[in-house]
């Protein structure tokens, strides 16, 4: 094995000391005073409750995946025997890195709040490093996944030997990881966003509209519940989404660079290595960025997202560099134009989230037409928001159309033939996009923690300045969020795409599996399975526009998307109805709660939203896994491809849409908050507060869960893809 | 158990009650239990006054404990022409109350007189609720309205002042960006007709505001007054209310939220 693979184990190890010195760090700050570590507990409490309960559910469904992957591997024959426990590593890392993200944020929000009480860059210091812990331990873990598989499997299967087809073998193997990982981020997604909107739409319909009283007060029952929320959704579930597209990215990568480069066993290692290198360059430079985020005292906001943006730019311009030298040090073919196809893919996943930031921002135009439109009541302000989230996503496709053309000339020398090298290119620029996920990730799981650290400060009834500092810090943690929000869609299109590409690998290992070693044309000519390109497969399975199968699963990959994201909002409109229910309930029950002299049960409201989560989150993500399957059981080969493909385009474009519109609506609402347009408490601000509620869902539930629908179904349909070359009905 | 005495300004009432005033405020607002919301601005009153038309004199036999030997919460003594039937020395402090039961303590303070010829926004809080445009200072708004001699008066008035910003002196052109009232063009069309030579003092904007008083909307303050006398309360500034009463303050602020 190359001596240089070793610094990817080695860079996962230092990502996964320094989250540690991060959290010692921030463990050994005071949390502040009684009151400020009750509130606290309960939200640790609430957020730990809502894992357990989690992981119970996920535990019973990887139990029968497992028995479902060892029936297929060691009676049927139908998979690698390593399958059923790459599988199980991929979840339990991402289990894990979401168990560990939440613990941190969860004990940081009332540390960041009582750092607050004396300075403003303490309290940053103390909530984007405790962010930084997120970062660092999703990428650092998903390093170490790949590092340990990587090592393992090339023990029983040297790369040295087996003419290259070892290294697929191997890298085919461990993409069934980003399945465990998958799925895993699926149920934290949906089950996330389902319990942070069915808290806060609940939480705020009784509380602010029914009983006037304002956010984060402690006498509603279900503040603890919302500040849970923030933790569920925004950490474990962006977390766990970005941990898939992370591993997902490289593992697909390496796959696509096995295969381009098949029958050069050096540089085919070369090729599998790389996005593993760029990804522990990554880390390091990420490091270095965290560093440089800090803040003089009285920063305005403008200042504060300076301070953000200048360890991200830093981390970028480095990567930038650093991937060009470690290319050139590797001595890969066409190292410019690869390196140029990494480029475009940080570029890419820049401009989705400047698009992002235009279109939600109550700074530029779009946005201030939707509070504008607020004048003619609530039924316009849904119509503009729909049709801005719609026009909003013309920016991201068309960026990721220009992405995928740049990034896959570069690759392959700006000819089009060159299949396998063009797509090798388009998975390492994804791997661009995420390599400084270290640092990206540390920007969104900060805003969690600010938001918290808020709700603490209100709570425990701190004064005029500490509330400031924590509210110009969730303010910040609102703008990175959005971005983030862009990012993470920005770079599921690419590793989906580079997905659908690794899954042609996966069935010529399928086809080998049973026995298929030539591939029979209709034509009479035959072909060996082994050496087959992705041209060969896509002719051998008739996989164009005029075969009827292709258009079944286009329609039905398309239809997936609307349908997942009806069930997700359904879910949450009936979550949210229990938690009114049961915020009434205690108003109507518990005698002096308004008096402020009884305390609600706020574990209720926590346990309502948790089981609310899990019932909910069955059915949409039974589909996510079954549909793949059935489809291709049903209809082969052409049909998954084409399902994939209509998830793809569908699930981007429709996640973009929701996304934006649902942040655009929350900063209309912002934009009226702050003075204009009548200002609070004038019409314009009630309809645009219907306009937010009915955008909650859209941008923190469907619109993200649609990032992990795409690729989970990639995932799954490559993870079955010798169950559908052996058993398809048609 | 003392028995204290309250003039509630909508619904126009005056009301026994053994709670002291944060606690009555509390409880006017949301009740008992949480089965109701709403809105309350009350003064104490010193109940060492005489009044024919008030029965004040056997409150302290209306108003006893409950049987179980808690404190009476309200017991109504009047409910109609009680403002203009309570003296003005008898009034204490003023009380403004949030949907959810916050409780906002002012104290008389002393009115300067502006002499400029900005215009004014008042709303009117008893005994009638007409949103008004004017060109009178309050002082001389209270003395107009107060005025028998005029075909349109009351005996005593309760008033606040609100914002106008820019309008204020330029209705024709100023934003009405941060003012979240109804009907902003009829408005800005009274305000320019109080600008026109030989204009009325006073336009009718709204002639019964039937929507809780944003309190976010004051601009100084509630003035209450005859033609004798006017008792000004000053409303906290922004800095006082983002630190002193912030509670109270983010409980104002949520007004509006409500469909």
């Amino acid at each position: 094995m190359n001596d240089i693979f070793w610094f990817v184990p080695i860079t996962s190890i230092i990502a996964l000391m320094f989250a540690l010195y991060f959290f010692k760090q921030m463990m050994k700050t005071s949390e502040g005073n009684d009151r400020m570590i009750a509130i606290a507990s309960h939200v640790r409490k609430g957020a730990m409750a809502y894992l357990k309960q989690q992981y119970k559910v996920v535990g019973i469904f990887f139990v029968i995946m497992t028995a479902v992957f060892s029936v297929m591997a060691y009676v049927l024959n139908l998979q690698n025997p390593w399958v059923p426990f790459a599988f199980l590593t991929g979840g339990f890392f991402s289990g894990l890195a979401g168990f560990f993200g939440m613990k941190t944020a969860t004990y940081a929000s009332a540390r960041t709040t009582n750092a607050a009480i004396s300075s403003l860059n303490g309290a940053l210091r103390i909530a984007f490093r405790s962010g930084a812990v997120m970062g660092l331990v999703v990428v650092g873990l998903g390093l170490l996944d790949i590092s340990i598989w990587f090592v393992a499997l090339n023990y029983f299967y040297p790369v040295e030997l087996g003419d290259g087809h070892n290294l697929v073998i191997i890298t085919t193997t461990m993409l069934t990881f980003g399945m465990g990982a998958s799925a895993q981020a699926l149920f934290a997604r949906v089950g996330g966003g389902i319990y942070t909107k069915a808290a806060d739409v609940g939480g705020d319909l009784v509380g602010k509209v029914e009983a006037g009283i304002p956010e984060d007060d402690p006498r509603n029952p279900a503040t603890i519940a919302d500040n849970v929320g923030d933790n569920v959704g925004d950490v474990a579930g962006m977390g766990a989404d970005l941990y898939e597209s992370y591993c997902g990215s490289i593992l697909a990568t390496s796959a696509l660079g096995a295969a381009a480069f098949l029958g050069e066993t050096d540089m085919q290692l070369k090729a599998v290595i790389a996005p593993m290198l760029i990804a522990a360059m990554g880390i390091i430079l990420s490091i270095i960025g965290i560093f440089f985020v800090k803040t003089k005292e009285g920063a305005t906001q403008k200042d504060l997202l300076h301070s953000l943006s200048r360890g991200i730019n830093i981390s970028s311009i480095l990567i930038i560099i650093f991937s060009l030298a470690i290319l050139l040090v590797l001595d890969i073919s066409n190292p410019y134009g690869i390196w140029g196809s990494i480029v475009v893919g940080l570029v890419t996943g820049i401009i989705i989230g400047k698009a992002t930031e235009y279109y939600t921002s109550a700074t530029y135009k779009p946005t201030q037409i939707i509070a504008e439109s607020t004048g003619t009541g609530p039924a316009t302000v849904i119509i503009s928001g729909l049709g801005t989230g719609m026009i909003s996503t013309a920016i991201p496709v068309i960026a990721v159309v220009v992405g995928i053309v740049l990034a896959f000339l570069f690759a392959s020398g700006f000819d089009f033939t060159q299949m396998g090298l063009g797509l090798y290119g388009i998975g390492i620029a994804a791997v661009g996009m995420l390599s400084t996920l270290g640092i990206t990730l540390a920007t969104d799981a900060y805003g969690p923690i600010a938001d918290n650290a808020g709700g603490n400060a209100e709570m425990s009834g701190l004064g005029t300045e500490v509330r400031k500092r924590t509210d110009a810090l969730d303010s910040l943690g609102n703008t990175t969020a959005a971005t983030g929000k862009g990012f993470a869609i920005g770079s599921a299109a690419l590793t989906a795409l580079a997905l659908l590409a690794s899954y042609i690998e996966e069935l010529k290992i399928g086809l080998l599996r049973i026995g298929e070693d030539v591939l029979v044309f209709a034509s009479g000519l035959k072909i060996d399975t082994a050496s087959a390109t992705l041209v060969d497969f896509m002719n051998y399975y008739e996989v164009n526009l005029m075969n009827p199968k292709v258009l079944i699963g286009m329609f039905i990959g398309s239809m997936m998307s609307f349908l997942f994201c009806g069930l997700t909002m359904n879910a949450v409109g009936r979550a949210a109805g229990k938690m009114v229910d049961e915020v009434r309930r205690q108003f109507r029950a518990i005698p002096g709660i308004m008096e402020g002299k009884s305390e609600p049960d706020y574990a209720r409201c926590v346990e309502i939203s948790t089981i609310g989560a899990q019932r909910e989150m069955l059915i949409p993500a039974s589909l996510a896994i079954l549909v793949p399957i059935a489809v291709g059981l049903l209809f082969g080969v052409p049909a998954v491809i084409g399902l994939m493909v209509g998830a793809l385009v569908a699930g981007f474009v429709l996640a973009v849409f929701m996304a934006n519109s649902g942040g655009a609506w929350d900063n209309a609402k912002k934009y009226i908050e702050e003075g204009h347009l009548g200002g609070k408490g004038s019409r314009a601000h009630k309809a645009a507060i219907i306009g937010d509620t009915v955008g909650d869902p859209f941008k923190d539930t469907s619109g993200p869960s649609l990032n992990i629908l795409i690729k989970l179904m990639s995932m799954v349909s490559i993870v079955m893809a010798g169950l559908t070359v052996a058993f398809s009905v048609l | 158990m003392e028995i204290h005495l309250y003039l509630s300004i909508f619904p126009e009432a005056l009301i026994a009650s053994m709670l002291p005033p944060e606690e009555f405020g509390r409880y006017f607002a949301v009740g008992n239990k949480k089965r109701t919301r709403g809105q309350a601005i009350f003064f104490k009153v010193n109940r060492n006054f005489e009044s024919d038309y008030l029965k004040v004199q056997n409150i302290d036999e209306l108003c006893v404990p409950n049987s179980d030997g808690s404190p009476k919460r309200s017991k109504y003594i009047a409910i109609y022409r009680v403002l203009e039937h309570i003296p003005m020395e008898a009034l204490e402090n003023l009380y403004l109350v949030t949907d959810d039961g916050r409780v906002l303590e002012l104290e008389k303070g002393d009115y300067s007189e502006e002499n400029n010829d900005e215009l004014h926004l008042y709303q009117q809080l008893g005994p009638v609720r007409p949103l008004v445009a004017s060109s009178l200072d309050p002082i001389a708004f209270c003395k107009y309205l107060t005025n028998t001699e005029h075909p349109v008066s009351v005996p005593k008035i309760m008033f606040v002042e609100l914002i106008l910003n820019g309008l204020s002196n330029d209705p024709q052109k100023a934003s009405t960006e941060n003012i979240p009232y109804r009907n902003i063009d009829h408005m800005r069309d009274c305000l320019v007709d109080l600008k026109k030579p030989g204009s009325k003092p006073n336009k009718t904007v709204v002639r019964n505001t039937r929507d809780d008083l944003l309190y976010r909307t004051t601009k100084n303050g509630f003035f209450i007054g005859d033609q004798i006398e006017l008792f000004y309360y000053p409303f906290p500034s922004q800095e006082q209310l983002e630190g002193e009463y912030y509670s109270w303050w983010k409980s104002a602020l949520t007004q509006g939220f409500g469909y």
